[in-house]
């Protein structure tokens, strides 16, 4: 999934294999060429007489109110990352996403902010407040009385019929300002973090522009897209931005932001896992085992065999993946907040029973993953090793287990967690349970983890 | 009869000469019974003889460069001749003995013993090859493959005998004799040794949760090591063990002491540990299984742990 705000680089987040680096600068010297030789066959001009009359209406309403931001290094003075925004009052609150202006908040020194309109009006800007979860941020221009976008009631209250037509704006990859056709497709199932699912090309550089419907009403901030996916466009529902703003309008005094960061992922953390921890676990059979598998819907779970793999494999391994899309931005090298269960069923077939202990070791490593790099983020792993089992309960088979976690540093209160259990209850076949957790309160993840380990079972 | 026997920088015998005359004469030039050709020495430097009390004397003739006991530092004009200790003449040392010398008892020859130690170089390196086979064997968790197996024996093989070979090369420099037996076997009980310690640190890291074993291999590693370099030290020569043992000592706690250094700077750079968190078959468990209370409570204590790391790390962001 890419953010949308074109940032010189995106950097890796070596958890989801499928955020990935992209230099925009080189992207949009590409297209520069591309668009010249379009230029040169005389397609523009065929493209510009089909586009619908509707759209001509809003773009032509959206200059004075539709931005540029632009993050700046505040000694060179040149952009470290784009992206979009519009005015939401006459007094000059705006909205964008947070990942949008997230450097600026998160290292105030070294950043400053600037904005260009759709109309060519340029200015500073500040940062009012943010919305972590919902990745939206509000922030204040030095403009009065300018035009505004007013939200859509039918998003307000989340029934737009699937299907309408809507209009993206914003200024891709740094090529000038831009409207694009979509259709709306209601919202995305399976994640935890409501975003409405937007079947239109948004493009690097748009994150925090508004997508409008035909009365040029706000319906949903873009966000994001799939990468690998065609027209697979995320944006966040407008009531998220409304309820924002409202939150910006009554508070008194502005929060210190670096510390509402870790206020808000903490307090969102803390609510995803007592969600997670209340929708509690049930046992699907693998093998002889009863293993715990959640109930919470954000979950996406794939099963993975390696029956056919050539060689034929000397053990058997069935396992199954659940992953929670719950990771959150926090900063250009934080992703954090995925949650993850896996469960291997392992029969040996042809190994004996050290032969099997090696490849269980293999599989039982803690491999305890950030979401960013280690020496900014995270304190040193520690373990905790030991063979555990209730001695009253003989439907529990006896466990190895492994526990591993890391502090945050930036983040009070915030660990990742790793714990593995390996059934011991026979030399030929085992059970390999993971549980992993990012920025999670510790007890939470103690609570969690006992639940985790009561619910791996023998079948009898 | 008298015998002036040159000897070596080594103190071995470099030449013997039979003086039937009960006077010696020994220098550089040609009027003498002995000709040392050596710069430093005088054309007549030395004359050995029979004094008044009946002991046998070496007499300076007046050189320039002087007559020394070997290691003195003061030189002599006359020296009582006891058939022990060297006499030093410039660069070159001599020893004058009498017929009636009196030498050591002839030495019993010990039985024929050379296949015990060929049995136990072959024994030991049987016992190493199989362990390492066996580690391999038992790490096998795709297709076996002979490759798999071939490639560490013919390492171990190729590592042991190319150590054991320096080792007697240098033992034949030193001291005459590469005593390739004995360097072997000191080679393979190393590796042998090494090989066990591993496979015990892996046993107790799973069967006890006891991890400082497997975690501080390396430092058994040096001092096996270490072990090693002292008795093949000592095949050299049996002289000066302790300066030889205070060198491998001193080698040994720089290297243990460098490689923790690397480590824990890695560890602060990365995060991780290097340990492996082990598994074996189910039926090696040594201890009672702990209650899941307990274990959680332990896993409570980790927090402290972690909040102080936390609290640690934080005045560098301060720095920032």
């Amino acid at each position: 999934m890419f953010w949308l705000n074109g940032e010189s680089i995106i950097a890796v987040w070596a958890r989801q294999g499928d955020f990935v680096a992209v230099s925009v600068a080189r992207v949009a010297r590409a297209l520069t060429w591309l668009l010249l030789f379009l230029a040169l066959d005389g397609s523009a001009a065929w493209t510009a007489q089909a586009a619908s009359s509707i759209a001509e209406g809003i773009y032509a309403a959206a200059p004075p109110r539709l931005l540029q931001i632009r993050t700046l290094v505040a000694d060179a003075g040149q952009q470290a990352s784009i992206g979009s925004g519009f005015l939401v009052s006459a007094d000059g609150l705006a909205i964008t996403n947070y990942h949008v202006i997230s450097q600026a908040v998160l290292e105030p020194k070294t950043y400053r902010l600037e904005y260009t309109a759709a109309d060519g009006g340029r200015g500073e800007l500040s940062v009012v407040d943010v919305d972590l979860p919902n990745d939206l941020a509000v922030v204040r221009l030095a403009r009065r009385d300018a035009p505004f976008f007013t939200f859509d009631g039918a998003a307000m209250e989340g029934t737009p019929p699937k299907g309408e037509r809507l209009y993206s704006m914003g200024n891709p990859l740094d090529l000038g300002f831009t409207i694009i056709e979509g259709t709306y497709n209601g919202l995305v199932d399976r994640t935890y973090n409501e975003r409405v699912h937007f079947s239109g090309a948004l493009n690097p550089g748009m994150s925090g522009g508004p997508t409008v419907s035909a009365e040029g009403q706000v319906v949903g901030v873009n966000v994001a897209t799939r990468r690998g996916g065609q027209l697979l466009s995320f944006l966040v529902p407008a009531r998220y931005a409304a309820a924002l703003l409202q939150r910006v309008r009554e508070q008194k005094t502005p929060p210190d932001l670096r510390a509402e960061v870790g206020r808000q992922l903490a307090a969102w953390q803390s609510a995803l896992h007592r969600s997670f921890a209340e929708k509690g676990f049930r046992s699907t059979a693998l093998g002889p085992y009863l293993a715990p598998e959640t109930v919470a819907p954000w979950f996406n779970c794939w099963a993975n065999t390696n029956a056919g793999a050539t060689p034929k494999p000397r053990a058997s391994i069935n396992s199954v993946n659940c992953k929670a899309d719950t990771g959150l931005y926090v900063a250009p090298d934080l992703n954090t907040g995925a949650i993850q269960i896996d469960h291997s069923y392992v029969k040996a077939t042809d190994l004996n029973q050290f032969q099997l202990a090696t490849l269980l070791t293999q599989m039982s490593q803690p491999r305890l993953v950030g979401g960013g790099p280690f020496r900014k983020w995270y304190t040193p792993q520690r373990c905790h090793e030991d063979f555990v089992g209730a001695a009253a309960a003989s439907d529990r088979p006896p466990l190895r287990v492994v526990w591993c976690a890391q502090a945050y540093r930036e983040f009070e209160g915030l660990y990742d967690v790793a714990l593995i259990a390996v059934t011991q209850d026979q030399g030929s076949a085992a059970l390999v349970s993971r549980l992993s957790l990012q920025a999670v309160g510790y007890d939470d993840a103690v609570a969690l983890g006992q639940r985790f380990l009561q619910s791996v079972q023998t079948s009898k | 009869m008298i015998w002036v026997e040159v000897l070596s920088r080594h103190r071995d015998i470099a030449a013997r000469f039979r003086i039937a005359a009960p006077e010696a004469r020994i220098g550089r030039g040609y009027d003498n019974d002995v000709i040392i050709d050596d710069p430093y020495v005088a054309a007549q430097h030395l004359r050995v003889f029979r004094d008044e009390a009946g002991q046998l004397v070496a007499e300076d003739l007046g050189s320039t460069n002087g007559t020394f006991l070997d290691g003195g530092r003061n030189r002599v004009a006359r020296i009582v001749i006891d058939g022990k200790h060297p006499i030093r003449i410039g660069q070159t040392y001599l020893r004058v003995r009498e017929i009636h010398h009196e030498v050591e008892r002839e030495r019993v020859a010990a039985p024929e013993r050379r296949t015990l130690p060929i049995a136990a170089a072959a024994g030991l390196g049987g016992l190493l090859l199989g362990l390492s086979a066996l580690q391999v064997w038992l790490a096998q968790t795709v297709e076996l493959r002979a490759s798999s197996y071939l490639t560490p024996l013919l390492s171990i093989v190729a590592t042991v005998l190319v150590w054991a070979g320096v080792w007697a090369l240098l033992s034949r420099i030193f001291s005459g004799s590469s005593h390739l037996l004995r360097n072997l076997l000191i080679t393979l009980a190393g590796g042998l040794a090494f090989s066990l310690y591993h496979e015990f640190a892996r046993l107790f890291a799973f069967a006890w949760p006891w991890s400082g074993p497997s975690t501080y291999q390396y430092v058994a590693a040096w001092s096996i090591l270490a072990a090693m370099c002292f008795l093949h030290l000592r095949e050299l020569g049996r002289t000066r063990l302790k300066l030889k043992g205070a060198v491998v000592a001193a080698l040994l706690v720089t290297a243990i002491a460098f490689q923790t250094l690397q480590r824990s700077e890695a560890f602060s750079d990365f995060g991780r540990q290097y340990t492996t968190h082990q598994l074996l078959p189910p039926a090696l468990r040594a201890v009672q299984l702990t209650e899941p209370g307990v274990f959680f409570g332990e896993i409570a204590n980790l927090k402290t742990r972690l909040d102080s790391d936390r609290v640690q790390a934080r005045p560098n962001e301060a720095v920032q």
